[in-house]
């Protein structure tokens, strides 16, 4: 049995699928924790697992991080490039800085075997290469949401490698060696067809969606059961707060007199009163509700679009910032769904589109496909192999290294 | 109106027309009527074009001016400053000279 460390950032869309997987190796019988700069609430934890929060270590950074976290609500008002900023020098890099040393103050002690971080978690890879311990990136999003840069946009590739080698020597890692993510196993959770690649390298494994984190939120079954008309979940995700009002007062407006019953997933404190067909929850068990859709309306947050195809659902996309433009392509791009930029984003096209996509079966036939390539992948039984393997050679090698 | 029609050189303001033009084409008329446009307002932060939409103002722009004129590969030159603040106004000296 080996112990497993998971090393993940303060988005749970990041957790979450780390969650699942953690599930899973703990049935297995191995060790598993997670370690972050923010706190986890218990009921996300899976039973047996453990949640690190360094507090010695992260005190002094408690303002810095709080900042951080409130200048994500930026994003959706920022440009492209302002984003790439936002995100990398602002964000991952600071973050990483901010975690080294209640991580590695963690890693002495409790000595896992691997440690695995989220793709945007620099400082798991970077803590790993620098005392010798086997490492693996999770990916959640498709990858390559920045594009080819070192090919397309060559300034902006320097921009980046810079960025990252001067964090790596801010923590001794000299050389143009990029250290951040691990380069024998990237798990990247969903398919390679729909990720849109014809060829990888071999270190990075398309394992599909994975599921089974906890999730315990209680929901109105009843109410839906009496619901008679075609099911739309909307989400809008955890992040995005300050446009969620408004986001929200476009569903009003196209659906309130309409023949469908709209399950959203949002605090329902944001309007005093809904129209009667629509089903507000602040927390949704998003996992068991989901079959039960005919169609889903998202921003593009992965582990949403993930849920959604999983059920062979067609999705109307409304791309806000970040990643998001970049799935909304290959939502496009697969034939199931549609997407129309939140910026553009008319009452008429809303309502339309979504009659569209309950009403002409090529969309969910799309999306049916998508599903199968996910099935394909091998989900949580193929990453707990990829993992198993991996500890298992890691540790045979252990003693050449 | 994009094809290679315009055989002398167009001066800045009837280069800032085009542009105005194709602007409106691609993010939609009603949305341009919520916006001031002049020379002075930024590609990416006031225009708020995404990447899926610059790629059809360029293919306009290609269009339009042939190959006299590698819009793409210009941006593609820019570091990450560069692209937040290019503004209305250096893209119309840059097809001026261009010309």
């Amino acid at each position: 049995m080996a112990k497993f460390l998971f090393v993940v950032p303060p988005f749970f869309g990041h957790i979450s699928p780390t969650l699942s997987i953690g599930a899973s190796l703990i049935a297995r019988g191995h060790e598993v924790k997670w370690l972050g700069i923010t706190p986890l609430a218990d009921k996300h934890i899976p039973a047996g697992g453990e949640f690190i929060y360094p507090a010695a270590e992260l005190e002094e950074h408690l303002d810095e991080i709080n900042r951080i976290l409130k200048r994500q609500d930026d994003g959706p008002a920022c440009s492209g490039p302002e984003v790439m900023k936002l995100a990398l020098e602002e964000t991952y890099v600071p973050f990483a800085r901010i975690m080294m040393p209640g991580l590695s103050n963690f890693v002495d002690a409790w000595k896992p075997d691997v440690i695995i971080n989220d793709c945007i978690t620099f400082a798991g890879a970077l803590c790993a290469h620098i005392k010798g311990i086997p490492s693996v990136t999770t990916t959640p999003v498709p990858p390559d949401v920045m594009g080819d840069t070192a090919n397309s946009a060559p300034k902006i590739f320097e921009w980046q490698q810079n960025l990252v080698k001067g964090l790596q020597q801010e923590f001794g890692v000299y050389g143009d060696e990029i250290v951040i993510h691990s380069h024998k196993l990237n798990m990247v959770f969903t398919s390679q067809a729909f990720a849109g690649f014809d060829e990888v390298s071999p270190h990075m494994k398309f394992v599909g969606p994975v599921k089974g984190r906890p999730n315990n939120a209680a929901f109105d079954w009843e109410r839906l059961a009496k619901a008679t008309t075609p099911k739309v979940f909307v989400s809008l995700g955890t992040l995005l707060v300050d446009i969620r009002k408004e986001f929200f007062q476009k569903l009003i407006t196209a659906f309130a007199d309409q023949p469908v019953t709209i399950v959203a997933a949002t605090n329902p404190d944001i309007f005093e009163v809904w129209p009667d067909n629509f089903i507000v929850n602040g927390f949704v068990p998003q996992t068991e509700l989901m079959p039960h859709m005919d169609a889903v309306i998202c921003h593009g947050g992965f582990n949403t679009v993930n849920d959604t195809f999983i059920n062979g659902l067609p999705m109307l996309i409304t791309p806000i910032a970040y990643d998001h433009f970049h799935t909304a392509k290959l939502i496009e791009n697969s034939g199931a769904g549609v997407s129309i930029r939140y910026k553009r984003l008319r009452i008429a096209d809303l309502r339309d589109t979504v009659f569209e996509l309950l009403q002409n079966p090529k969309y969910r036939e799309a999306a049916i496909k998508v599903n199968e390539t996910f099935v394909a992948a091998g989900g949580n039984d193929k990453a707990v192999q990829l993992l198993e393997d991996f500890a298992a050679a890691e540790s045979v090698l252990a003693p050449l290294n | 109106m994009d094809t290679v029609a315009s055989t002398g050189k167009l001066n800045k303001e009837e280069i800032f027309d085009l542009m105005k033009q194709f602007i409106t084409e691609v993010i939609g008329e009603e949305f341009v009527e919520e916006m001031d446009i002049t020379t002075e307002s930024s590609f990416t932060k006031d225009l708020e074009m995404d990447s899926i939409e610059i790629v059809s103002f360029s293919e306009k722009i290609k269009a339009h001016f042939g190959d006299q004129i590698d819009f793409t590969g210009w941006l593609s030159s820019m570091d990450l400053d560069q692209l937040i603040n290019l503004n209305l106004g250096m893209i119309i000296n840059y097809i001026y000279e261009c010309q």
